[in-house]
């Protein structure tokens, strides 16, 4: 008998831990109860790029957390984590699932990491408490609060707009006392952060869509039997669509409370004005031919 | 076995005088390897845990503290609220706790209060004829009250520890009124006691002194409006009000004081860095034991526990309380916060307790603890300032723990006295 | 070998004193970088994205460094009851365990922060530009004092020259109980002058 030990960032009842739960449901029916994958939410193992570290390591034997906390192992995920690179989720999944989803596989395994499903972790938007935003200028020198990462702040300065790094339990009162205008996530957050409270000017631009990755250590993985690997996978690739519709639920569900709470939801975004401000941002990262072919190939995929 | 090994170790080496951080640490570090996982883990731990922004409230505020006393703006503080309430019954007493209101309002340590508030009043009462026990009980449990009224850096560790979503600001104004309660209920302990014993009383020194000694004490005063103010009206947000602070005391004992030489700079430098390294490392190694605790599953067994014994609300709070109040007399504050949120928060919630009023609780609850022996951080600096033994401070300062616990219960079973200013100021 | 242990004091008392020092500079840059970020914010209208990062490594130097000189020092929180309920001949025991103890301690943190800093080599740290690797150099350098200092004092003890000791009342130089002392605070409280007398 197996236990996999499986760490989440997000807490019980979230898309992303109701995913790899129903994957655990699976795979103990189809072992028999040989394997039990036992899901650590709310970040009790540590936050994600600790868990990344700690599955490389095989401390803990699996984990789920977003492209974003993978850039510094794996480069490839940085050029997928780049704003507006992403049309639509769809546009996302497409790409995930078809080539370039196997490439990206195949560079987490260099790094100890066994890639078996990509998630939804929706799409980040600005919202503020000052007033709506629906043009590129209207974002001129408002501070917002972004996370703490260099490509986030070049796109606020893309955008012509402050970028403010700070911790996520002060951007509640930050906004509410004006030392931020605003913040930028996705629906869900939008809503559980009581952000909607203070912020009502939701603009959807969608300007981050970051997926989400779960993967099993590599000396972990190794001491399953190839049957067990197979079922593993099939597992995962399953639980990912089931995570999919969970998300898409959620978002409509959050959309509604936000609204019902008195949200503005701006949604005539002209979203070409803001693709095009961020050419100097791939300009300073997409330097390699392989990250350029990449993108090109990501913008091609239907 | 994995427990028995995680929690055999920490209490052996904690009995046997090896520093706390190194018990928390050592003993993850041990069970890590008895339960042959790579031992990266408890370093890794140790580094995130202290990697965190907000800690950075514990440096600003016990070198501000430190600089508040090195530089008069506390001696000021304690001659102000001596000049009002002297006269009361047991004296310099009653000026003790509010001293401790007024420093509690520009810093956030018990411990900084205790030998700052105590270290000007423990002589001070000594040669008025009061007993030293009775003035060092009154030291040690008042300075609970600097950690209620903001700036509070233990409540910026709770919010940390509750997964950063609260809101440090919303924290700080719920701690307020269970301060003042706090000190109400210590004055009126301090009066009983003091009636029993006989103990003198200051004569009123009159309006027009009382006046100057307000005017002398402005600057301190000042900066109690500056953090509150500030913090409430967004110029900073709350862990950085620490950086305020710090960076008011120093221009006011340098500029307007002009009572900080450099050497007492330097002096003032090192002592908070012995101070909050030490801190930090106890933070930092709990990091790891939390870690294992989560891995190890105690937190579910022991919601499973209390969910077995009542799914009252009332009593699941009382349970929580006397965990507490035993953990707190072992351990110290800031562990015991990281330590024990993930744990309690969610059974809390789980019973329809709102996490800001739990953490009120905590707070105070830990606060206590801190007074109280084996592992009581105020306790020994209250014993070392006024010279005497822990056990001679221990026999007589049960009136005052009674007046602690009373707020305790209040504030459990009275949401309310937590949650209604938070709610004006929404 | 006392006269060796001596000079070998003289070294690592020099080291220690490095250590605080650069911790308390450290200190006081954090302060300055978290003032400058208020102060960008406000006057300025921008921000500082490199204040938080730049502060939060400077913080883990500053307590893995104090940390280690509080070893030295022994100024760290302890609990000793255990001790004196024990024969007083046993105690010197006990303190060599309790220093073993951080010593492997410290030697982990050196060793096992040296394989994470190996593995986040490649990384980069948001904001500063440079290599990961720095996010566990405080690890590292804590952890190499923490074996030196405390392998000292296991030294000095077997030599029978005294060492400060954890927890213990009016050990110290400070006359103050090891870790409560704050650099004297409260002794400077005790000098001021009491009120006059009537
Ligand atoms: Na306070
Ligand atoms: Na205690």
């Amino acid at each position: 008998e197996i236990t996999l030990r499986s760490s989440d960032t997000h807490p019980d009842g979230y898309p992303t831990v109701e995913g790899v739960k129903a994957m655990a449901a699976e795979v103990q029916e189809k072992t028999g109860g040989r394997i039990c994958i036992e899901v650590f939410p709310s970040s009790q193992l540590g936050e994600e790029k600790d868990t990344i570290e700690q599955t490389q390591f095989g401390v803990i034997d699996m984990v789920r957390a977003s492209f974003g906390s993978f850039n510094d192992i794996v480069p490839v995920t940085q050029t997928l984590s780049l704003p507006y690179l992403f049309t639509s989720p769809e546009h996302q999944h497409a790409v995930l699932d078809g080539p370039i989803g196997a490439e990206i596989a195949e560079d987490f395994a260099e790094r100890d990491l066994i890639a078996l499903a990509y998630y939804d972790g929706g799409a980040r938007s600005f919202y503020n408490s000052q007033k709506p935003i629906r043009t590129v200028d209207d974002l001129k020198g408002m501070k917002f609060r972004v996370m703490q990462n260099d490509v986030f702040v070049d796109m606020m300065a893309a955008l012509g707009a402050n970028a403010t790094p700070m911790p996520y339990g002060e951007v509640y009162s930050s906004i509410q006392t004006g030392v931020i205008d605003g913040a930028e996530n996705n629906y869900p957050s939008y809503d559980s952060s009581g952000h909607a409270e203070v912020a009502k000017y939701f603009t959807l631009d969608q300007h981050l869509m970051v997926p989400e990755l779960v993967a099993v250590s590599k000396a972990s993985w190794e001491k399953l039997t190839p049957e067990d690997q197979e079922i593993m996978r099939t597992a995962a690739r399953n639980s990912a669509t089931l995570q999919r519709r969970l998300w898409a639920d959620q978002e409509k569900a959050s959309e509604e409370k936000v609204i019902a709470a008195g949200a503005e939801i701006v949604k005539d975004v002209d979203k070409t004005a803001f693709i095009e401000a961020m050419a100097p941002v791939y300009a300073k990262y997409v330097t390699t031919p392989e990250a350029q072919d990449l993108v090109k190939r990501v913008q091609e995929t239907r | 076995m994995e427990l028995w090994i995680l929690f055999g170790s920490f209490t052996l080496l904690l009995l046997i005088g090896t520093p706390v951080a190194f018990c928390l640490g050592a003993s993850s570090f041990f069970t890590v390897l008895y339960l042959g996982l790579p031992p990266v883990v408890v370093f890794q731990r140790l580094n995130s845990g202290i990697s965190v922004f907000a800690l950075m409230a514990i440096p600003f505020f016990i070198f501000a503290g430190d600089l508040m006393v090195r530089g008069d703006i506390a001696r000021r503080l304690v001659a102000l609220a001596g000049s009002m309430i002297g006269h009361l019954r047991g004296g310099l007493g009653q000026v003790n706790i509010v001293a401790s209101l007024m420093f509690g309002g520009v810093s956030g340590s018990a411990a900084a209060d205790a030998s700052a508030v105590g270290g000007l009043m423990v002589p001070q009462m000594k040669a008025r004829g009061f007993d030293v026990d009775y003035a060092v009980n009154i030291t040690v449990v008042s300075s609970i009250i600097a950690l209620m009224i903001p700036p509070s850096h233990n409540m910026i560790i709770y919010s940390i520890a509750a997964g950063g979503r609260l809101s440090i600001a919303d924290l700080f104004t719920a701690g307020i009124i269970p301060g003042l309660v706090l000190a109400a209920s210590l004055m009126i302990a301090t009066w009983w006691v003091a009636k029993r014993r006989g103990y003198p009383t200051e004569p009123f020194p009159g309006f027009a002194m009382m006046w100057r000694l307000f005017v002398s004490a402005m600057p301190g005063l000042i900066l109690i409006a500056i953090i509150f103010g500030g913090v409430r009206s967004g110029w900073f947000t709350a862990s950085e009000s620490s950086n305020i602070a710090l960076v008011y005391a120093l221009l006011v004992t340098v500029l307007v004081y002009r009572t900080l030489p450099l050497s007492e700079f330097i002096e003032a430098t090192k002592g908070a860095v012995r101070t909050t390294a030490m801190v930090l490392l106890v933070i930092g190694c709990a990091a790891c034991f939390g870690w294992l605790l989560a891995y190890l599953k105690v937190p579910a067994q022991l919601v499973e526990i209390l969910q077995n014994i009542s799914s009252n609300p009332l009593v699941i709070l009382l349970l929580m309380n006397l965990i507490l109040l035993v953990l707190g007399t072992f351990m110290d504050m800031s562990p015991l916060i990281v330590i024990t949120t993930p744990i309690f928060l969610p059974v809390a919630t789980a019973f329809g307790i709102d996490p800001v009023h739990f953490g009120v609780i905590l707070i105070l609850n830990l606060g206590i603890g801190l007074c109280t022996p084996p592992v009581g951080a105020v306790l020994f600096v209250g014993c070392a300032v006024g010279r005497i033994s822990i056990w001679q401070a221990m026999r007589t300062i049960w009136p005052f723990y009674g007046a602690a616990f009373v707020t305790l219960m209040m504030v459990t079973y009275v949401p309310a006295l937590s949650l209604w200013l938070p709610s004006v100021f929404k | 070998m006392k006269n060796a242990l001596i000079r070998l004091a003289g070294l690592t008392g020099t080291i220690a004193t490095a250590g605080l020092w650069i911790a308390g500079l450290g200190l006081i840059l954090m302060t300055v970088f978290v003032f400058a970020q208020v102060v960008w914010r406000y006057v300025l209208g921008s921000s500082l994205f490199w204040a938080e990062p730049a502060s939060i490594m400077l913080m883990g130097w500053f307590i893995f460094l104090g940390a280690a000189v509080g070893v030295k020092e022994g100024y760290h929180l302890s609990f000793d009851v255990g001790l004196m309920l024990m024969p007083k001949g046993w105690r010197p025991w006990f303190h060599t365990l309790s220093d073993l103890v951080v010593l492997a301690f410290g030697f982990g943190m050196a060793w096992y922060g040296w394989q994470l800093a190996a593995r986040a080599a490649s990384g980069v740290v948001p904001g500063l530009g440079i290599s990961r690797l720095w996010d566990f150099a405080p690890v590292i350098g804590g952890g190499v004092l923490l074996v030196l200092f405390s392998f000292e004092r296991v030294l000095r003890r077997a030599a029978g020259l005294r060492t400060s000791r954890f927890g213990e009342l009016d050990d110290a130089a400070d006359g103050m109980p090891d870790g409560l002392a704050q650099g004297g605070l409260a002794e400077t409280m005790l000098h001021e002058p009491p009120r006059k007398e009537r």
